[in-house]
C-alpha cells in the first residue's frame, strides 16, 4: 500500500461548496492595484536596468554576438512568460485559498497522475527546443563561415595582468606584436588564438562575442567579426574588452580595448608600426634613459625576440626579486588609446604619472614589484628623465 | 585497552557544560551544530557586507584588492561549507530520528566526532585570519592560480586543509544518516511513508558520500603541489590546470544540490500543514528528487563552458542541465498542487517556505539560461551568475532554513519564536533579498564581471550596486531581527507538543522531547501519521490533548555519554593544524586520533552505572 502512487480520496475532507468562499470585490480590486503597479514598477526597473552602454551585452556589433544575443532574447522572453504564469498561478493560489474563519478542513487531494504527467512533458518539450536550438547556434558559431573574406590571424596571450597581441602576418606580411589594444578591420572575420603564460585569464569583448578562457598550454581558438552595418558610429570605433576570470590581485584592472578600423586605416597603422622616431634631442635622451632602464622586460623596435620572451617568462615563474619578467610591447604605445591594460586613456599626464609611480594605478602589477627602477616604491628618475622618456614613447614634437 | 578507558571514568552527567561537551544526544548535536554555523553566518555576513560596502561606488578604495579578494572566497566559502551544510545537518539531527521515530541516529558517537570535526575545521579555516595569511583564490579555488609562485602564502593550504578536515565531518556525518535511515524507522514506516524531508536528508547523504571523495582527491594533490613537489595542476611541469577544474566541478555540481535538496525538503513538510491538506503528488516529489540525485552527476561541465572543451562537449553538457530543470519543475508543480484548495495559514514558517517557492522559480528560470551554453558565453562569470546563485542559495537554502527553524524550533525548546517578530524577520529578509540580488541580474548583462574590487563609473553599474548595497543593510536588520526573536524567547511560555496542527511523527512526543524521544516506538499508520492518529481519535470520541506519556528514563536503555569523540576530533584537527605549522604536531594528532578511536572502540555503548 505504501508503495501505491496515491491513496484515494480520503472520505472526511469532502470539498465544500459553501465553504471556497470567492475574495471580497473591495479587496480584489485592491489586490489587482497592488499587482498592477508591481507589473509597472518592474517594467521600469527593466527599462533602466538595461543599458546598452560600455561593456553591456544588450547590443551586438558582430554575426556572434548577435546570435548569441538572438538566443537570449527569446529565452528572456521565455523565461518572463513562465515567470508570469507559474509566480502568477502561486500568488493566485495563495491569496484565494488564504484561511479564512470558519473554513472546515479541506478536501484531502492527494495528487492526480495524468496532470503530472502533463506537467512534466510540457517543459521537457520546452527546455528540449531551447537545448536543441542551442546546440545549432554553438556549432554555427565556432568557426567562421566558408567562403567570406579571408580572415586576419592574432595569436592573444593573457599575462598577469595585461592581453598581449600578436599578429603572424597583418597584410604584406608583416610580423606584429602589440599590447592591450586590438586593431582589427571592419567587414572580416577575425580568427584569435587564446593562450595564457601564467593563470587562466579568459578573453571577452561583450560587443563581438562571448567569452573564451585563456588556459595554459592549451590553445583555445574562436572568432569574431566587427560589422560596419551594425556600427552606427565613425571608424575607428573603440570597444570595450576584459578578462573574466579571477586571475589574481590586479584582475579588476585587466581591461583592454578593440579598435575597430576600415581596412585602409588598419593597412596605414600596420605599415607604420615600428620603433618612434629619435630626430629630436629630447627623444634621443629618451631613447637613452629607455635603454639604460627599460629594455630588460620592454621591447620597443618591433616583435619581441622569442629566445627573449622565453627567458623572461622562466625569469618571472621561478620569480627572483629582480628578475626580469614579460612586458608589453612598447613599439607602437605612442598609437595606442589606453595606458595600464585599458584602466585609463593614454596621454602626456597619464602616462608621466604612471612611470612615476605605477602601484599607485595598478596595485600589484610586477613593474612596480620587480623593476630595479621601483626598488624605493617611485621611479628613480629625475623629472627630466621622466619627460624626455614620456617625450621619446609618443613621439611628441 | 580496558586500562585506557578505565582510567577516564565514563561520563554520566547531561547537565552543564560537560553535558553539552559528552554528549551523543542528537537533539544537542543538532543544536550545536546549529549555533556554530549561526556563528559562522554571521562572519560570512560581514565579509558579504564588507563587499557590499566596497562595490557601493565606483572606483572606490576602501580596500585593496588583496583584501577583496579574501573576502568573496572566505565569503562563499564559509556560505557553502560552513553555514549551509551544517545548517542542514543540524536539521537532520533534530528532526530525522523524531520523524522517523528513532530514539537516536545509528552511530550517536559518530555524530558527536562529526560535529567536533566540523567545529575544528571551521575554526582552523579562520585561523587564516589570525596569521593573516587568508585564502583569496575564490571558493573553487581554481588552479594555477592557487600553485606557487602565484600564491605564495598559506592562505590555499588553509583552504585546502581545513576543507579536507571537515569533509571527513561531513561523510562521516552523511553515512551515519544513510544507515540511520534506512535501519532505524519505526514499524510501518515504509520507505514510502517517508516524510519528503526524511527522503531528501537519504539523497543528499548519499550524494555527500559519492561527492566529497573527488574534491578529497583534488585537494590532496593542491596540497601535495604546493608543498611536497608534485605537480598534478602545474602546466610548466606538464600537469593540467583543467583537471582541477574537473575535479572540483564533479564534485561541485551535486554539491549544489547537497545544498537545496534539504531546503526542499524542509519546505515539503511545511507547506502540507498549514494547507490542512496531504501532500499533492508525493511520489513525483520523491522521484524527481532521486532523479535530481543522479542527473546532478551529468552536469558538472556546464560550470566549464568558456573554458574551451570545444562543441561537442558543450552541446552535451547543455542536454543534459536543461533537462534536470524537468524535475525540478515537477517539484514547483507539486508545490502549487499541496496550496490548490488548501486552507492556508500565514504562519512564519508558512511565509518563508511561500517565499522559498517564488524566489527558487527565479533561480531555477535563470538557471534555465545558463543551461542555453552560446548565451552563457556572454553571462559566465558576470553578476548574472551572482544573482543565479544567491537566488538558489539565498532565495532557496537560506529562506528554506528559516521556514524550518520557525517550524521546529517550538518541538525543539518547547517555546515558540514570536510571530509578529517572525512577520518583520520576513518581510526585512524578503524585500531586503530581492532589493539585493535582483538588480544583479541587470548589472551582469550590462557586462560586469565577477570577483573586480573596482569598476569604472564610464560602465554604468554604479547605481545597480548601490541598490544591491541598500539591500544589504535591509537583510541586516532582518537578521538581528531574528537573533532578537531567538533571544526573547527565553522568557517565553512552553507551548503544546503540536501547535500547528502537523501530520509529522515528531510532534507526537513533548517539547522539547525527552533523551529517549519516544517511550514506546510507535507503530507508524501512514503518510501523514498524526493526522491519521488524531482523525481516529476523534471519530473514537476520545480526541488528543497532550503528548506521549513519559516514562522513567533509566528504564530507557541509551547511549551514555562519551569523551572519546572530542579526544578523536582534537587529534584529527591537530593533524590539519600541524600540516600548517610544525608536521611534529600532526604526529601528536595522529597519534591522539589513533588512541582515541581504539579507546573509543573499547568502550561500551553504555556505562556499566548507567545500565538497568
Amino acid at each position: 500500500m505504501g508503495l501505491l502512487p496515491f491513496r484515494p480520496e480520503s472520505s472526511t475532507g469532502k470539498p465544500s461548496a459553501v465553504n471556497s468562499s470567492k475574495p471580497k470585490g473591495r479587496r480584489s480590486s485592491l489586490k489587482n492595484r497592488l499587482v498592477l503597479f508591481g507589473l509597472m514598477a518592474a517594467l521600469f526597473l527593466f527599462a533602466i536596468g538595461c543599458s546598452k552602454e560600455g561593456q553591456s551585452t544588450w547590443e551586438a556589433f558582430g554575426p556572434v554576438a548577435q546570435k548569441q544575443l538572438d538566443l537570449f532574447n527569446v529565452l528572456l522572453w521565455v523565461m518572463v512568460a513562465v515567470f508570469i504564469i507559474v509566480e502568477g498561478v502561486l500568488l493566485y493560489a495563495i491569496i484565494r485559498y488564504r484561511r479564512r474563519p470558519g473554513d472546515e478542513k479541506p478536501p484531502q487531494i492527494h495528487g492526480n497522475t495524468s496532470l503530472e504527467i502533463v506537467l512534466t512533458i510540457i517543459p521537457t518539450i520546452l527546455v528540449l527546443a531551447l537545448g536543441i536550438w542551442s546546440v545549432f547556434t554553438l556549432f554555427e558559431i565556432d568557426k567562421p563561415p566558408k567562403g567570406g573574406p579571408e580572415p586576419l590571424h592574432v595569436i592573444v596571450t593573457g599575462h598577469q595582468w595585461w592581453f598581449e597581441f600578436e599578429y603572424p602576418d597583418a597584410g604584406n606580411g608583416k610580423h606584429i606584436i602589440t599590447a592591450n589594444d586590438l586593431r582589427i578591420p571592419v567587414d572580416r572575420p577575425i580568427t584569435l588564438s587564446l593562450e595564457s603564460d601564467d593563470v587562466i585569464h579568459s578573453f571577452w569583448v561583450p560587443k563581438l562575442a562571448g567569452k573564451l578562457d585563456m588556459v595554459p598550454t592549451h590553445i583555445n581558438e574562436m572568432w569574431f567579426q566587427a560589422d560596419s552595418d551594425k556600427i552606427d558610429d565613425d571608424l575607428p570605433v573603440s570597444l570595450y574588452g576584459q578578462c573574466a576570470e579571477l586571475c589574481g590581485l590586479a584582475h579588476a584592472l585587466m581591461r583592454f580595448r578593440v579598435t575597430v578600423m576600415e581596412q585602409a586605416q588598419f593597412d596605414s597603422w600596420a605599415a607604420d608600426y615600428g620603433p618612434p622616431p629619435t630626430n629630436t634631442a629630447r627623444a634621443k635622451k629618451g631613447q637613452q634613459v629607455f635603454a639604460a632602464n627599460c629594455t630588460l622586460c620592454h621591447n620597443i623596435d618591433g616583435p619581441d625576440d622569442p629566445s627573449l620572451a622565453k627567458s623572461r617568462l622562466e625569469g618571472f615563474l621561478t620569480g627572483g626579486d629582480i628578475t626580469p619578467v614579460p612586458a608589453p610591447n612598447l613599439t607602437d604605445l605612442r598609437t595606442r588609446e589606453t595606458l595600464a591594460a585599458g584602466i585609463i586613456d593614454l596621454s602626456e599626464t597619464t602616462l608621466r604619472d604612471w612611470i612615476h609611480d605605477p602601484e599607485d594605478l595598478k596595485p600589484g602589477n610586477y613593474m612596480s614589484e620587480r623593476a630595479v627602477l621601483y626598488q624605493n616604491g617611485t621611479a628613480d628618475l629625475s623629472d627630466e628623465e621622466i619627460d624626455a622618456l614620456v617625450g621619446y614613447l609618443l613621439d611628441l614634437r | 585497552m580496558a586500562a585506557i578507558t578505565g582510567v577516564i571514568p565514563r561520563p554520566t552527567s547531561y547537565a552543564g557544560l560537560w553535558g553539552w561537551i559528552t554528549t551523543v544526544d542528537h537533539k544537542r548535536i543538532g543544536v550545536l551544530y546549529g549555533l556554530t554555523a549561526f556563528i559562522f553566518l554571521i562572519f560570512a555576513g560581514i565579509e558579504a557586507g564588507v563587499i557590499r560596502l566596497q562595490l557601493a561606488s565606483a572606483e572606490s578604495d576602501l580596500i585593496g584588492p588583496g583584501r577583496y579578494n579574501e573576502m568573496f572566497t572566505m565569503h562563499a566559502t564559509t556560505m557553502v561549507f560552513m553555514v549551509i551544510m551544517p545548517l542542514s545537518v543540524s536539521f537532520f539531527n533534530i528532526v530525522i530520528p523524531l520523524a522517523i521515530g528513532a530514539r537516536d541516529v545509528a552511530f550517536p558517537r559518530l555524530n558527536a566526532l562529526s560535529y567536533w570535526i566540523f567545529l575544528f575545521g571551521g575554526v582552523l579555516m579562520h585561523m587564516s585570519f589570525v596569521v593573516d595569511q587568508v585564502p583569496d583564490a575564490g571558493w573553487f579555488s581554481y588552479a594555477n592560480l592557487t600553485e606557487k609562485p602565484f600564491s605564495v602564502d598559506r592562505g590555499l593550504d588553509y583552504w585546502a586543509i581545513s576543507l579536507l578536515v571537515m569533509g571527513t565531518s561531513s561523510v562521516a556525518g552523511a553515512l551515519n544518516f544513510i544507515v540511520t535511515i534506512i535501519n532505524l524507522r519505526a514499524p510501518g514506516m515504509t520507505m514510502m511513508r517517508m516524510p519528503v524531508f526524511v527522503w531528501m536528508t537519504l539523497i543528499t547523504s548519499l550524494l555527500l558520500v559519492l561527492a566529497f571523495p573527488v574534491i578529497t582527491v583534488g585537494l590532496i594533490e593542491l596540497t601535495m603541489d604546493r608543498n611536497f613537489g608534485t605537480h598534478f595542476f602545474i602546466p610548466a611541469e606538464g600537469g593540467d590546470p583543467i583537471l582541477w577544474q574537473h575535479l572540483f566541478w564533479v564534485f561541485g555540481h551535486p554539491e549544489v544540490y547537497i545544498l537545496i535538496l534539504p531546503a526542499m525538503g524542509m519546505v515539503t513538510e511545511i507547506l502540507p500543514t498549514f494547507s490542512r491538506k496531504p501532500l499533492f503528488g508525493y511520489p513525483f516529489i520523491v522521484f524527481s528528487g532521486i532523479v535530481i540525485g543522479i542527473m546532478g552527476w551529468a552536469v558538472w561541465s556546464h560550470h566549464m563552458f568558456t573554458v574551451g572543451l570545444g562543441p561537442v562537449a558543450n552541446s552535451v553538457f547543455t542536454i543534459t542541465t536543461m533537462l534536470i530543470a524537468v524535475p525540478t519543475g515537477v517539484k514547483i508543480f507539486n508545490w502549487i498542487g499541496t496550496l490548490w484548495k488548501g486552507s492556508i495559514e500565514f504562519t512564519t514558517a508558512m511565509m518563508f517556505a511561500l517565499a522559498f517557492i517564488a524566489l527558487f522559480i527565479v533561480g531555477g528560470l535563470s538557471g534555465v539560461s545558463h543551461a542555453v551554453s552560446p548565451s552563457d558565453f556572454q553571462q559566465q562569470d558576470t553578476y548574472y551568475i551572482v544573482a543565479h546563485i544567491h537566488y538558489v542559495l539565498f532565495g532557496g537554502s537560506i529562506v528554506a532554513i528559516f521556514a524550518g527553524t520557525y517550524y521546529w524550533f517550538p518541538k525543539i525548546t518547547g517555546k515558540m519564536l514570536d510571530e509578529t517578530l517572525g512577520k518583520l524577520n520576513f518581510w526585512l529578509i524578503f524585500i531586503g533579498m530581492n532589493l539585493t540580488f535582483f538588480p544583479m541580474h541587470f548589472v551582469g548583462l550590462n557586462g560586469m564581471p565577477r570577483r573586480i574590487y573596482t569598476y569604472s563609473s564610464e560602465f554604468g553599474w554604479e547605481h545597480m550596486n548601490q541598490l544591491a548595497s541598500i539591500g544589504y543593510i535591509v537583510m541586516a536588520l532582518g537578521f538581528l531581527v531574528f537573533m532578537y526573536n531567538l533571544w526573547q524567547t527565553r522568557n517565553s511560555r512552553r507551548v503544546s507538543h503540536d501547535p500547528w496542527d502537523a501530520p509529522g511523527v515528531e510532534w507526537t512526543i513533548s517539547s522539547p522531547p525527552p533523551p529517549y524521544n519516544f517511550a514506546e516506538i510507535p507503530q507508524i499508520l501512514g503518510r501523514d501519521h498524526y493526522w491519521i492518529v488524531k482523525e481516529n481519535a476523534e471519530a473514537a470520541g476520545t480526541p488528543i490533548t497532550g503528548p506521549e506519556a513519559q516514562v522513567d528514563p533509566s528504564s530507557i536503555h541509551m547511549p551514555s555519554p562519551s569523551y572519546w569523540p572530542l579526544f578523536t576530533a582534537i587529534g584529527v584537527a591537530l593533524i590539519g593544524g600541524g600540516l600548517l605549522s610544525h608536521y611534529a604536531l600532526s604526529f601528536v594528532g595522529g597519534i591522539i586520533a589513533m588512541v582515541g578511536t581504539v579507546a573509543w572502540a573499547n568502550e561500551p555503548p553504555s556505562a556499566p552505572s548507567d545500565h538497568h
